[in-house]
């Protein structure tokens, strides 16, 4: 376990917010060293500490005779204040604070219960609640009455050692201002301080490019990196900046991207090469051979050297070869496999037509799980167009109940330390049961390729040749066999190819140049530009056309530099308009639901004005999210909203954790998202993602997991049993592993992941000035972690916030760095109990999921609306859209908390219709002491 | 500073003239220039290949054919590795202890691909690389010279991943072609370009101006606010404007000539003693001329593989890369320290031709506006730690020189015997700490006059060079 954030090397910074807000300092180590025990009562969804009772018997819901989480969570279900709340209708005329009510109640209440602390005399946290406006429309206090009732619903205040508040009164203050606050939030949406117009996202003008030219290539790698925001998306229009050199860059990558989706002559003949593994095995033979003669020969002189060799030779020859090797499978022999790059010898040559032979193939070539096999294809591959492999293939039969995994890899290795490769294979192929064809095409154009091409010869150094590696990336033992491995390049479907007709019809080499250009144009900017493009707006593009006709060689050079001009534009590049109209709400969804433009289903809609009608939209919203283009949503809503780039700068401890691998961190990374992905699917409960009784996982995962039989490294929906302690995301093991050092668990990191990301409630950022843990202090040294911990805590500086996040972290400490279970640390049980603020306890991740379930389902439910909202709308959110957001976290909570619901609601709320720009006023967030 | 000098209009003065300056043009404006420009910063990093000599301190060979001078600080004595800098002692540092954290256990014969970047490339896989120094400073320079950058290697092209034949890597990591053709590179500097240049500029302001009117027309759908963000849009796209202005104009300004005399520009490394003077030479005149700022020249591919590995033919010997592998062989250690002085031999001649050419302008010569890079990503075999480096020149911007430091406890790289299938020093764990390359180079950077903060990941400076 390792301690650290501000206890030695920060290497995280928390979320927005000040300290002075905190509740009063408590003093956690009184309330530890006494032990008090608390039982929680529940009222509206909150819990109070209440003391008494016996320690056994409380805290979390006991185990054993205590209930399943399933019943945890239908009676926390019930709990909630969202499910019963009227649905809010529009102010009809000018609406007024609620004064005479807090006069008469709500003021004497909370004089009562905080006046001492933030009164007059004291102020807490330099807060004072009797100077507060109780006008939340027209006052200036609103954060802190956000605050105020933040802290009351959450039962933060009043703290554990003050006289408690009654449950009366804090309901009483809680629903005046939930009230006041839906009034005031609704009222105040009238003019923005937060906009939604931004320019796309690397990723979405990715998407866009992709899905206008209809290829599924990387086209902005050269973008600079973009920032997440705090809510941790890169979709806000407040962190998406602009430069000269960026203009450059669209401008380049526009062009490169038209040049990639046209083609110009005739259809290039395609090369074949067909490998099949007699032709392979014999080769290998061959060379083998010739390489031991060489030894041989070499060793002429010595006779001792020699027969050692020899020797060597015979013994080799008869072992079964552990790695990949070819069978002769009439004759049982084997060749063990052989790969060289110095020389080419092991390349194979193309031939001008198909050569496939029809003879099935004495041998195979047998790959064992991990191992793989090269074949050369040497320096002829063309530059661009699309390779066409197809591989002949077996896996274990199927009785077996394993299987093997086939991935594709391309490279080149032109001298000794000079290699690169990459996987060209999108997901690795499951390969179970008898001989088929499995068939990958790979865009020439897009992959990393040997630059010696053309500038040296076959078999000099640097070497120009390339290779297709075949891996076996099975984690279990299972054997991959291969019969005959084909390429066909370039493998054109049509000529020209579909991209190039998309854009340039069939026009070639047009008659009346003008007319072509602008029936080009036409159809090219309606689509590029969402619909916006107006007569006027194409009449200019063609002009350009024309002035820069003269200076180009021919039709098709000078409409491709308009073509490229058009989606270096600001219409293209730039989301969000101030228009209320269909066109801009298909842009929304569209950017919302697929990253990318709308499509032509979208902008006829958008065009006959039908769009906006709600049966339409729910139609579109479903057909959108069935669609390929939304699995979109998941991997980039996900990775902002629960930070999983802390995944791609995950280290772990090699000597720590001497199993995991790259293979399991890619598989940890992929888990949440397919997760998402699966909860939209089935529109499940949004709950699931604190505790649900199924996971997604391959078989990198299952095992890392301890859960048998799911073979293939593909994601599948898999069935946990009952007392399985995975489920939802707290359980995630990338999750887990990301909120440690690599090294360790990491509580702390852990408790504030789980307060910002999944509560939307981040703690405040550590002082500036806090003490460091002595570890040279002989004392706190011979601490255990936990202890540590407290001891850090009840330094008065740093108590308040920790006393607020620790809890949480030491919840999940039964997970370690890579997030498997264990039972010990080192040789110490874990300890893995702790006491909220209020005194509540946790017992472990049960007990954590438990407290969840029952008491803070509307929390979440709320926060992932109000993330959901923010990437939605691609823009932080504000007090104004306070009411908007209960409104549609209530209408979420009646229907059962599906996400896909969710999603929806979201749509269709006003929120999503409304102008660009949302009303000006308080920031959500806390304010400044 | 010339281009940016906005009093005179040299387009006009130059047409007016109607000569072809058989002077480095520049001159003729020295006067004018004086008084409120301030002299060109310059920037010329070398790559050589396969290490250095390091015999260990019992060694016979030590004291002759280290590559590092012996002793530190002031006070060292440079050994016959060194010896054509011995008249530039002034003019000239020696760094030991500087590598690039990332490299350290990677083959060295895969690294110098990164030598200029600091970029974690491994030794296999994926390959991406990032922005080299020489092109931050380029940037840097931008339209104020006719290229902004000449990037040359012995073996030319990109070379393959990890075994880079460019220094030279563009903002978004990807190499830059270098040239290897000495007539090439001379009419690349001196000699008239096709006209594509001038389409493609064609093109891009008719471009630029559509986008303009694009944003315009946007703009009137925006409220105030939004309109506010669109204008940044706007400004990016008449900055870009600007400088497609400034590379336009370089079209219309008459190249220097220069005497090409005693340049043998059809040279080839087969003639290794010519060719790499010829190549020396050029960058010389690329400067005099202020035709560049910046100019890289990796002396050979790492791996013995390729046309530099014939470069040690110049004094006698076979294949240069075989020369770091038969150290323990007789006379090994003077062979390969042989071939060290050959390539400080033309080290020590350009450096002298910079020193003893006055800076136009009359502030003091050209080496002390130039900083001279010159080293390795291999000290000893195949290790790619404690990087063998030369710093020289740039006085003007605060270097000094007449040293040899130090920055590690110890030195490592020394003596090996190279066996194979052996475990080699590269394979060892690191047992002492090493200072990252790229403070050097943030330092670099800034006294070039580059407002960066980091490099390479690092933050920090190196306050002593």
């Amino acid at each position: 376990m390792h301690l650290d954030g501000h206890l030695g090397s920060p290497t995280y910074t928390w979320p927005c917010g000040s300290v002075s807000h905190l509740p009063p300092e408590l003093n956690v180590n009184q309330f530890v060293s006494v032990g008090m025990v608390v039982v929680t009562a529940f009222s509206l969804g909150r819990c109070l500490p209440v003391a008494g009772e016996d320690s056994a018997s409380t805290g979390e819901l006991a185990r054993g005779s205590a209930p399943t989480l399933q019943q945890v969570r239908e009676a926390g279900a019930a709990k909630s204040s969202f499910r019963d709340r009227q649905r809010p209708t529009r102010l009809a005329t000018e609406p007024k604070p609620e004064l005479d009510q807090f006069k008469r109640d709500i003021a004497p209440a909370l004089s009562e219960s905080c006046l001492d602390c933030h009164g007059p005399d004291v102020q807490e946290g330099s807060f004072r609640v009797d100077a507060l406006d109780p006008d939340l429309i027209h006052g200036d206090d609103v954060a802190w009455w956000l605050e105020v009732s933040r802290v009351l619903t959450n039962g933060e205040m009043p703290p554990v050692d003050a006289e408690p508040i009654s449950d009366e009164k804090r309901a009483a203050i809680i629903n005046w201002l939930a009230s006041e606050i839906q009034t005031a939030s609704a009222a105040r949406r009238v003019n923005g301080n937060h906009s939604s117009f931004r320019r796309m996202t690397r990723y979405e003008y990715n998407y866009a490019l992709q899905d206008l030219l209809g290829l599924p290539y990387d086209f902005a790698g050269d973008l600079p990196p973009e920032t997440a925001s705090e809510d941790g998306f890169t979709n806000c229009s407040e962190v998406l900046p602009i430069s000269a050199s960026q203009v450059v860059t669209y401008n380049r990558i526009a062009r490169t991207a038209i040049r990639k989706a046209t083609v110009r002559g005739d259809q290039p003949a395609p090369l074949h090469w067909f490998v099949s593994m007699d032709a392979a095995a014999e080769r290998v033979r061959h060379l083998t051979e010739e390489d031991q003669r060489r030894r041989v020969q070499r060793l002429e002189n010595q006779p001792e050297a020699l027969a050692k060799e020899l020797e060597r030779q015979r013994q080799q020859a008869q072992k079964r070869p552990a790695g990949t090797h070819y069978l002769n499978r009439r004759s049982g022999e084997h060749v063990r496999s052989m790969w060289r790059y110095s020389g080419a010898r092991y390349a194979w040559g193309p031939t001008d037509g198909p050569t496939r032979s029809l003879e099935e193939s004495q041998h195979v070539a047998v790959l064992p799980a991990g191992q793989r096999l090269i074949v050369e294809l040497g320096d002829s591959l063309p530059d661009r167009g699309l390779m066409r492999v197809i591989v002949r293939a077996a896996g274990p039969r199927s009785s077996d109940r394993t299987m093997a995994n086939l991935r594709l890899g391309f490279g080149h290795q032109a001298s000794n330390n000079s290699s690169a490769e990459e996987t060209v294979s999108r997901d690795d192929v499951a390969i179970e049961g008898a001989v088929r064809e499995y068939r990958w095409d790979v865009p020439l154009s897009e992959v990393t390729r040997n630059p010696m091409r053309g500038v040296t010869k076959l078999g000099e150094t640097p070497n120009p040749s390339e290779y297709l590696k075949l891996h076996n990336t099975s984690a279990m033992p299972a054997d991959l066999t291969i019969e005959s491995v084909e390429v066909i390049a370039p493998a054109y479907q049509d000529w020209p190819p579909e991209s190039h007709q998309r854009l340039l019809l069939d026009l070639q080499n047009p008659v009346n140049e003008r007319s072509a250009a602008r029936q080009i144009l036409t159809q090219f900017m309606r689509r590029a530009w969402r619909g916006f493009a107006s007569d006027r707006d194409v009449q200019r593009k063609v002009a350009m056309f024309e002035t820069i006709r003269p200076h180009c060689n021919d039709f098709q050079e000078a409409v491709t530099e308009v073509l490229a001009n058009v989606i270096s534009s600001a219409p293209f590049l730039y989301l969000t308009r101030n228009d209320q109209d269909d066109l801009e709400l298909a842009s929304r969804l569209s950017m919302f639901l697929w990253c990318s433009i709308p499509d032509e289903e979208l902008l006829d809609l958008a065009t006959e004005q039908r769009l906006h009608k709600p049966d339409v939209l729910t139609r579109q919203v479903h057909r959108m999210l069935l669609d390929e283009r939304s699995k979109r949503l998941p991997e980039h809503f996900t990775r902002g909203w629960l930070g999983l780039q802390l995944l791609d700068y995950l280290k772990v401890d090699k000597d720590a954790y001497p199993k995991f691998n790259a293979e399991l961190q890619a598989s940890m990374r992929v888990e949440p998202i397919e997760f998402f992905g699966e909860m939209v699917r089935t529109n499940a409960s949004v709950i699931d993602f604190l505790h649900a009784d199924y996971a997604m996982l391959n078989e990198s995962l299952a095992r890392h997991y301890g859960i048998g039989d799911v073979q293939g490294n593909h994601f599948r929906r898999v069935a946990l049993p009952n007392n399985s302690i995975r489920g939802g995301l707290l359980t995630q093991s990338g999750l887990l592993a990301m909120n440690s050092d690599g090294k360790d668990s990491h509580p702390l990191k852990r408790g504030i992941w789980l307060l910002s990301n999944l509560l939307n409630d981040p703690p405040p950022p550590p002082p500036p000035a806090v003490p460091e843990i002595d570890l040279a202090d002989p004392k706190i040294a011979q601490m255990t972690l936990k202890e540590r911990m407290e001891d850090h805590r009840n330094d008065p500086a740093c108590m308040s916030c920790h006393s607020k996040i620790d809890p949480w972290g030491i919840a999940m400490e039964n997970f370690d760095a890579v997030g498997r279970w264990r039972d010990e640390i080192g040789d110490q049980p874990v300890d893995a109990s702790s006491r909220l603020f209020n005194r509540t306890q946790l017992r472990g991740m049960d007990g954590l999921k438990r407290f969840l379930l029952n008491e803070r389902q509307d929390q979440f439910v709320r926060a992932m609306v109000h993330k959901m909202a923010t990437y939605a709308l691609g823009r932080p959110l504000s007090f104004q859209d306070h009411a908007a957001i209960d409104a549609i976290t209530a209408e979420v909570r009646k229907r059962g908390d599906g996400l896909a619901d969710l999603i929806e609601l979201i749509v269709v709320n006003d929120l999503f219709h409304a102008a660009a720009i949302s009303p000006a006023g308080t920031s959500l967030e806390p304010p400044k002491p | 500073m010339i281009p940016s000098q906005p009093h005179l209009d040299r387009r006009h003065f130059l047409r007016g003239t109607g000569l072809a300056l058989s002077l480095p043009w520049l001159e003729t404006f020295a006067g004018d220039l004086a008084a409120n420009a301030e002299a060109p910063r310059r920037l010329a990093c070398f790559y050589m290949p396969d290490g250095v000599p390091m015999p260990l301190e019992h060694d016979p060979a030590h004291d002759d054919w280290s590559w590092f001078p012996l002793g530190e600080g002031r006070d060292f004595r440079f050994t016959k590795c060194m010896e054509p800098l011995e008249s530039l002692r002034e003019e000239v540092t020696v760094l030991s202890g500087l590598s690039h954290p990332a490299a350290r256990s990677v083959h060295g014969h895969s690294n110098a691909d990164q030598f200029l970047t600091g970029a974690p490339i491994g030794g296999g896989g994926t390959y991406q690389n990032t922005v080299s120094l020489d092109q931050v400073f380029a940037s840097h320079v931008d339209e104020q010279t006719r290229l902004s950058s000449l990037v040359m290697s012995t073996d030319g092209g990109i070379g393959t991943p990890r075994g880079a034949q460019t220094m030279s890597f563009s903002s978004t990591g990807r190499a830059i072609p270098a040239e290897h053709q000495p007539k090439r590179i001379f009419d690349m500097l001196f000699v008239k370009q096709s006209d594509d240049a001038a389409k493609r500029l064609q093109l891009n302001r008719s471009a630029l101006d559509e986008l303009l009117e694009d944003a315009r027309q946007l703009n009137r759908t925006l409220s105030q606010r939004d309109q506010t963000a669109l204008q940044d849009y706007m400004q990016s796209v008449r900055d870009t404007e600007v400088s497609v202005q400034k590379a336009q104009r370089w079209l219309d300004i008459p190249l220097p000539s220069v005497d090409a005399d005693h340049l043998q520009l059809d040279i080839t490394p087969e003639d290794p003693d010519v060719y790499l003077r010829t190549m020396f030479d050029l960058i010389y005149l690329a400067f005099k001329t202020d035709s560049t700022r910046t100019a890289t020249y990796q002396l050979g591919r790492e791996n013995g593989v390729g046309v530099s590995d014939y470069l040690a033919r110049a004094i006698g010997f076979n294949l240069t890369h075989q020369l770091s592998h038969q150290t323990k062989e007789p006379g090994g250690w003077r062979n390969f320290g042989m071939y060290c002085q050959f390539l400080n031999g033309h080290l020590a001649r350009f450096a002298k031709r910079l020193k003893s050419t006055a800076e136009i302008g009359g502030q003091g010569n050209m080496l002390d506006n130039t900083v001279v890079l010159f080293g390795s990503a291999s000290s000893g075999f195949h290790l790619s730690r404690n990087y063998p480096l030369i710093l020289a020149g740039g006085r003007n911007m605060g270097f000094r020189h007449g040293r040899f430091l130090k920055f590690a406890a110890s030195m490592d790289g020394q003596s090996f015997i190279w066996q194979k299938n052996g475990r080699e020093p590269w394979q060892r764990e690191m047992t002492h700490e090493e200072v990252p390359l790229s403070n050097l180079y943030l330092t670099m950077l800034q006294r070039l006059g580059v407002p960066a903060e980091e490099f390479g990941g690092s933050t920090q400076t190196l306050d002593e060079v």
